[in-house]
C-alpha cells in the first residue's frame, strides 16, 4: 500500500514539474524584446572579433568555452574507442 | 585483399589535393564556411583513403600511430595553453590578445587562426587514430 502510494506520488511530482518547466521555458521568439543577444551578435560581431564569418566569430570568439569543451568531448571519445577496442591485455 | 591498380593510382594522385583542401578549410575558417572541425575531418579522410586503397601497414609506416596520438594531445594542449596565455597577458581566458587586422585578410581574426589550426590538427589525428584502432583490433581491410 505504502509502496504504491509512493509510486503515484512520484508520478504526480514528475508531471507537475514537467508542466512547470514547459510553462517557464515558453519564450516568444517573435517578440523583438527577446532578440537582444542575436541582434548584438549581428551588429557588433565584426567589430568585436574581426572575423567576416559570423559563425566563426561566435564559436571561436564569444563562445570559445563551448569549442574547448567540444574538443575535449572528441578527445574523450577517441580515448574511449581505443580503450574499448583494445580489450583485455 | 589488395585493391586494383586503378584505385591505388587514383588515390595516390588525389591525396595531395585532399590535404591541400583540408588545410585551406582550416586556415580560412574565419573568412569562409569551414573551420577546424571540418578541415580536420577532411585531413583525416585523406589518411583513411590511403589506408583503404593501399594496405594498412604501408600507411602506418608513413603516418605512425604513435605520432598521431602525440599530435592529438598536442592540439588540445595548445588550445588550453593559448587560453591561459590570455590570462597571463591581462585578458580573460580564451580571449583574443592579438591586434585585429583589416577584415577579409587572413590575419584579421587575431587568435582565431591559431585556434582553428590547433583544433584541425587535433581532429585529423583523432579521426585517424579511431580508424587505426578499428582496423587493428576489429578485423582487417
Amino acid at each position: 500500500m505504502f509502496k504504491e502510494m509512493k509510486k503515484v506520488f512520484f508520478i504526480i511530482i514528475i508531471l507537475v514539474m514537467t508542466i512547470l518547466f514547459i510553462l517557464s521555458v515558453d519564450i516568444e521568439y517573435s517578440n523583438p524584446k527577446n532578440l537582444d543577444v542575436a541582434n548584438y551578435y549581428i551588429d557588433q560581431g565584426l567589430n568585436d572579433t574581426g572575423a567576416i564569418n559570423l559563425v566563426a566569430s561566435i564559436y571561436l570568439g564569444y563562445r570559445a568555452y563551448d569549442t574547448l569543451m567540444e574538443t575535449i568531448v572528441l578527445f574523450v571519445a577517441v580515448a574511449g574507442v581505443v580503450f574499448c577496442l583494445r580489450g583485455k591485455r | 585483399m589488395r585493391s586494383s591498380k586503378i584505385i591505388r593510382t587514383i588515390a595516390q594522385k588525389l591525396f595531395p589535393f585532399i590535404v591541400l583542401f583540408g588545410f585551406y578549410l582550416i586556415s580560412h575558417g574565419h573568412l569562409s564556411p569551414g573551420g577546424g572541425f571540418q578541415g580536420g575531418v577532411v585531413l583525416g579522410t585523406a589518411i583513411i583513403l590511403l589506408a583503404l586503397s593501399h594496405s594498412i601497414e604501408q600507411t602506418e609506416k608513413k603516418f605512425k600511430s604513435r605520432w598521431l596520438n602525440m599530435l592529438e594531445k598536442l592540439g588540445i594542449l595548445t588550445l588550453i595553453f593559448l587560453g591561459f596565455l590570455g590570462i597571463f597577458l591581462g585578458y580573460s581566458f580564451l580571449s583574443n590578445f592579438l591586434p585585429l587586422g583589416k577584415p577579409g585578410q587572413i590575419a584579421s581574426g587575431g587568435l582565431m587562426l591559431f585556434f582553428n589550426i590547433a583544433i584541425g590538427i587535433k581532429v585529423a589525428a583523432g579521426v585517424s587514430v579511431i580508424f587505426y584502432a578499428l582496423v587493428r583490433y576489429r578485423g582487417e581491410i
